[in-house]
């Protein structure tokens, strides 16, 4: 019963890690962008479509669109205004564009996180479920949200999953990620792919964000942990990895459940921590990263 | 070689000089009334802007012998260190008489020697640990400056055992609960007290559950209570609110949620949960529509009408210790000095909006902190019912009956009582 | 007929101090410093001593970034580290405060060293990570054990320096003024010059037979150090130690900003950018909510338009083309 409930509960917070992972480490393997402020774009996502929801009173399904698409947005400005101003520049010499793409990043997600808490508060707000109810499954009382909520995540991975390896636009972002240089030799405009690789990121982070709203809530207080918790998993799955980022998500979602109904629901970022540090002085890359 | 100063020192001369700028006393010189709040948090919002409708009644009415109040506010962005930085400033730099802070236990308790240090009046609207008031009892004189300004933990402790009592055990025969608290400064006594009264009000507490303030998924937590089947779960929350609630809502768990819940005293927490609060108790200030005392609606009112949404629970506090300051300034004959500003606030019996307020004094266990009881302050009781906050108890307030959603199960029906 | 330099080299090497714009622009700021508490208000001076740390905060890290070519994402690992071991043990076990601060340095250092090791061996945006993960781990640590720590909200520590503005103000002055002194000097020295190499050729460094990695570690305590001892003089300063203060990415970030701001590489451009940075949030105050947002936003453009930053300006002003 209780093995039951772990592997359920479990189940929908894993997916929705891995949603919110996989969009972070897509952009570090293609771009080589390791955007800091993810967790503002998610956050950015839920509010405007609890706003939508809620607040003007739209219902829920037209909230959730323009949730994904207020996250679609967000992204491709913080490509535009601060990723591209940063990697074309010519006043910063071409070693130091990580480190100010990474502060400028983070500075971008400390003023979203700070405009949303003030027109927004910090209160955390919920959409209410896409489906409502709950239902049995041998005997655990599940929220029907809940199951949708891995379903739809799981279509969402599957969806890219047929982007990447049937259409020829998802073949040249894998071969960005592999070796940039000889793609743009054959003709191909790195922008371009750029641009397509921050709209499925856009995307992504947009429903992960609304879908958050609908199953725990989200406060503008969240952004930094949502960014620090994507990138713990991707960091853990390393690097530029996509199965390697679910892989590690459903570890972490698991990890914490276990840790909350077994031992104590105050310990339960812990495991993964250490399972973290773990990872960062025996294997840095990740369990299928790169190096 | 031609030596240019810096451009960079330009914007410094000109920063200093526009701070270090102090215009000329006036003849007549405003009251200063430093009010630091947590203005991303509804609570926050609600002490300052309480505090601002404070001052302007007060100078609608001639002001404190013919002086204008004027508040000051400060965002303490919810940090220990901000809001001790937004003191200093208000002492040494707007020159404020008294300061009003926070309803947050830890960042109270971060001002709290900072006032001492400074000799400046603080009053707390809304912290409730217990060693706020406890310090002043242990050290008199270094703390005697710190007020506590609303119910500490064991007296919201007290008020939420007195009407479980009423309104749970009684009514729904109810024999057994669970506590369950966010691991904060504020719940360490809350929870001290409610495992020694809850047990005399009727209810045998089977588990006691403490979570990190940070959790965002209690499900593991809920299936855990669930687990020890009991009648009620009391709950002593703050820094959480919308998650659990909608999370129980969403799960349906079949256990009503009753005790202290912060968030679901103010307005907008129904909008917040998607009504997923339906059903929900907690303890509060004052609530929407029930007259505590002759100024507790018009304030409320004005409030409203002014803000947009009801004040939260520190924000009938926030508009009552400016008063309170107010006359006490008057009782010491104008004169805004600390220590006979102090001696004058523990006078103080002021009729505010939450109930007649005196404080303990030196001799007290929780001396200056607000006297518990009836007659004096007690708080009420809330459920929410259709997007409404019905008051519960006490009796002789109450204007609903409590009643629980579908999915709550309960021991027996309420009888006609 | 060539000229010929007949003077002796010190006496050259002193000529060129003097002619050192640098050395002029650094005079004319102590100078001014020394004087501000007569003529600036109480407040003001609470803000600079603030700024003054976070100043200690910003040159630890560009000793490290500027000269060893490691990007410290989490400078704050350490300044929390050396900050809540001095809070802690005052507030537990009430040990006075120069001993509270000797250990948090300590404490600080040993964080350095722990955190250099495994770091050291990796490359590129994996270093960067560690350091990043290292401050995750400092600030679930701090939350998780609220009951030594208080969590997030923070602290209260029994001592503080003093109650008087012009004291503490006088304290963290002496603090700035020995720690530029002595970063700018290892800058300068032999270890600068090491340290230089290896950021910008390690193989070239290896080469020639120094051992890259001990200095570096070297490096990294030296920054573990001086952000120790400051996290710590931060917080009997405040009385207070909290996560918003001493751990958070967003202090992180500052610190970061601040170097950056006043011009990598430059040890001292971090001071200005420090003081800056410090007076435009309180400054902007009044705006409340708004302050941190438009704090980043400003601090967001200078990176994007002005990336060598405030120093870096003010030196090569003359001699742009």
């Amino acid at each position: 019963m209780l093995t039951l409930q772990i592997l359920i509960d479990g189940f929908a917070i894993s997916s929705l890690y891995g949603l919110a992972a996989v969009g972070f480490t897509l952009i570090f393997g293609v771009s080589g962008v390791l955007n800091l402020s993810h967790g503002g774009i998610m956050v950015v996502a839920a509010l405007v479509g609890w706003a939508t929801a809620a607040e003007y009173g739209f219902g829920s399904y037209l909230g959730a669109a323009v949730g994904v698409l207020a996250g679609l947005g967000l992204a491709l400005v913080t490509y535009f205004v601060v990723v591209r101003q940063i990697q074309n520049s010519r006043a910063i010499p071409k070693e130091e564009t990580e480190i100010f793409v990474l502060t400028g990043t983070l500075l971008w997600g400390i003023m979203i996180q700070e405009g949303m808490a003030y027109l927004f508060s910090d209160n955390p707000i919920t959409m209410r479920p896409l489906i409502a109810g709950v239902v049995n499954i041998f005997g655990v009382r599940t929220p029907a949200n809940e199951i949708l909520i891995a379903v739809l995540c799981w279509v969402v991975i599957g969806l890219l999953w047929l982007l990447v390896n049937r259409t020829g636009a998802g073949k040249a972002l894998l071969a960005a990620s592999m070796n940039p240089r000889g793609l743009s030799l054959l003709g191909f405009e790195l922008s371009r792919i750029y641009l397509l690789v921050w709209v499925i990121y856009g995307v992504l982070a947009g429903v992960a964000g609304v879908l958050l709203a609908t199953f725990l809530g989200v406060s503008s207080a969240n952004a930094g942990q949502l960014t620090a918790s994507a990138f713990s998993i991707v960091v853990l799955g390393g690097l530029g990895s996509v199965s390697g980022s679910l892989v590690a998500a459903y570890l972490v979602g698991y990890l914490e459940t276990v840790t909350a109904y077994l031992i104590a629901p105050t310990l339960r970022p812990i495991p993964a921590l250490v399972l973290l540090v773990l990872a960062v002085y025996v294997r840095p890359q990740g369990l299928l990263g790169r190096r | 070689m031609k030596f240019t100063p810096p451009a960079v020192a330009l914007p410094f001369a000109a920063a200093f000089a526009l701070a270090a700028y102090a215009p000329p006393a006036a003849a007549q010189e405003p009251i200063k009334i430093g009010v630091i709040g947590e203005q991303s948090a509804i609570a926050g919002a609600s002490l300052t802007k309480a505090a601002e409708m404070a001052a302007d009644d007060i100078n609608a009415h001639g002001g404190v012998n013919g002086r204008k109040i004027q508040v000051i506010t400060y965002d303490d962005h919810s940090s220990a260190t901000d809001a001790v930085r937004a003191f200093q400033r208000a002492v040494n730099q707007d020159k404020v008489v008294a300061v009003i802070g926070s309803y947050i236990s830890e960042v109270a308790l971060a001002i709290e020697p900072w006032s001492a240090r400074l000799h400046m009046p603080f009053i707390t609207p809304g912290a409730a640990s217990n060693d706020i008031s406890k310090h002043v009892h242990d050290d008199y004189d270094h703390f005697k400056y710190t007020f506590h300004g609303w119910l500490n933990s064991a007296f919201i402790a007290q008020s939420i055992c007195d009407y479980s009592k009423d309104i749970l055990v009684g009514p729904f025969g109810m024999k057994t609960a669970v506590v369950m608290s966010e691991d904060a400064a504020w719940t360490t006594p809350l929870d001290a007290r409610y495992l020694e009264c809850l047990p005399t009000a009727g209810l045998k507490v089977l588990d006691h559950i403490r979570f990190n303030p940070d959790t965002t998924d209690f499900t593991p937590i809920y299936n855990q209570i669930e687990a020890k089947h009991p009648d009620v779960i009391i709950t002593g929350i703050s820094h959480v609110g919308v998650q659990p609630t909608v999370q129980w809502h969403d799960q349906q768990v079949p256990i009503p949620l009753a005790g202290q819940s912060s968030q679901a005293t103010t307005s907008t927490f129904w909008k917040d949960t998607n009504g997923a609060t339906e059903g929900v108790i907690t303890a509060t200030a004052a609530s929407p529509g029930v007259a505590l005392t002759d100024s507790t609606v018009p304030f409320t009112d004005a409030y409203t009408k002014r803000y947009g949404d009801s004040p939260a629970y520190c924000g009938y506090s926030s508009y009552d210790m400016v008063h309170i300051i107010a006359e006490a300034i008057q009782r010491a004959g104008g004169s805004t000095d600390p220590d006979k500003l102090v001696t004058a606030l523990e006078q103080t019996d002021h009729v505010g909006t939450v109930g007649r307020e005196q404080f303990y004094g030196r001799n007290d266990q929780f001396t200056h902190g607000l006297k518990y009881g009836p007659g004096l302050v007690t708080g009420v009781a809330i459920q929410w019912q259709n997007g409404k906050q019905m008051t519960v108890w006490p009796a002789d307030k109450a204007n609903g009956k409590v009643t629980f959603p579908s999915f709550v199960k309960l021991p027996k029906q309420a009888s006609a009582q | 007929m060539t000229f010929e330099d007949k003077s002796p080299r010190s006496a050259r090497a002193m000529a060129r101090l003097l002619h050192s714009r640098l050395l002029w622009i650094c005079a004319v700021a102590v100078i001014a410093a020394l004087t501000l508490p007569l003529w600036v208000s109480a407040y003001l001076l609470g803000v600079l001593t603030a700024a003054y740390y976070f100043g200690i905060f910003a040159m630890s890290w560009d000793l490290l970034f500027g000269f060893a070519g490691e990007v410290n994402f989490g400078p704050t690992f350490l300044i929390g580290i050396g900050a809540y071991a001095a809070a802690i043990l005052n507030s537990r076990y009430g040990l006075s405060i120069p001993l509270c601060v000797l250990a948090g340095a300590a404490t600080a250092i040993v964080g350095g060293v722990l955190l250099a090791v495994p770091a050291l061996r990796l490359r590129g945006p994996y270093f960067g990570l560690v350091t990043l993960v290292a401050v995750l781990l400092l600030l679930n640590a701090v939350v998780i054990f609220a009951g030594v720590t208080g969590g997030e909200i923070g602290m209260t520590v029994p001592d503080v320096l003093s109650i008087d503005a012009t004291t503490n103000y006088w304290i963290a002055l002496a603090a700035l003024i020995i720690s530029a002194a002595i970063l700018f000097g290892l800058s300068r020295s032999t270890l600068g010059l090491i340290l230089q190499a290896s950021g910008q050729d390690p193989v070239g460094t290896q080469a020639l037979g120094f051992n890259i990695t001990k200095h570096k570690v070297a490096a990294f305590c030296t920054s573990a150090a001086f952000s120790g001892t400051a996290g710590a003089l931060l917080v009997f300063y405040m009385g207070t130690a909290s996560v918003d203060t001493v751990v958070d990415i967003a202090i992180g970030v500052q610190v970061i900003i601040a170097a950056v701001l006043g011009g990598r590489r430059t040890i001292l451009g971090a001071v200005l950018g420090a003081v800056f940075l410090i007076l435009a949030t309180e400054l902007l105050r009044p705006l409340g909510q708004l302050n941190t947002f438009v704090v980043a936003a400003v601090a967001l453009a200078v990176i994007l338009f002005f990336p060598e930053g405030l120093l870096g300006y003010a030196m090569h002003a003359g001699e742009r083309k």
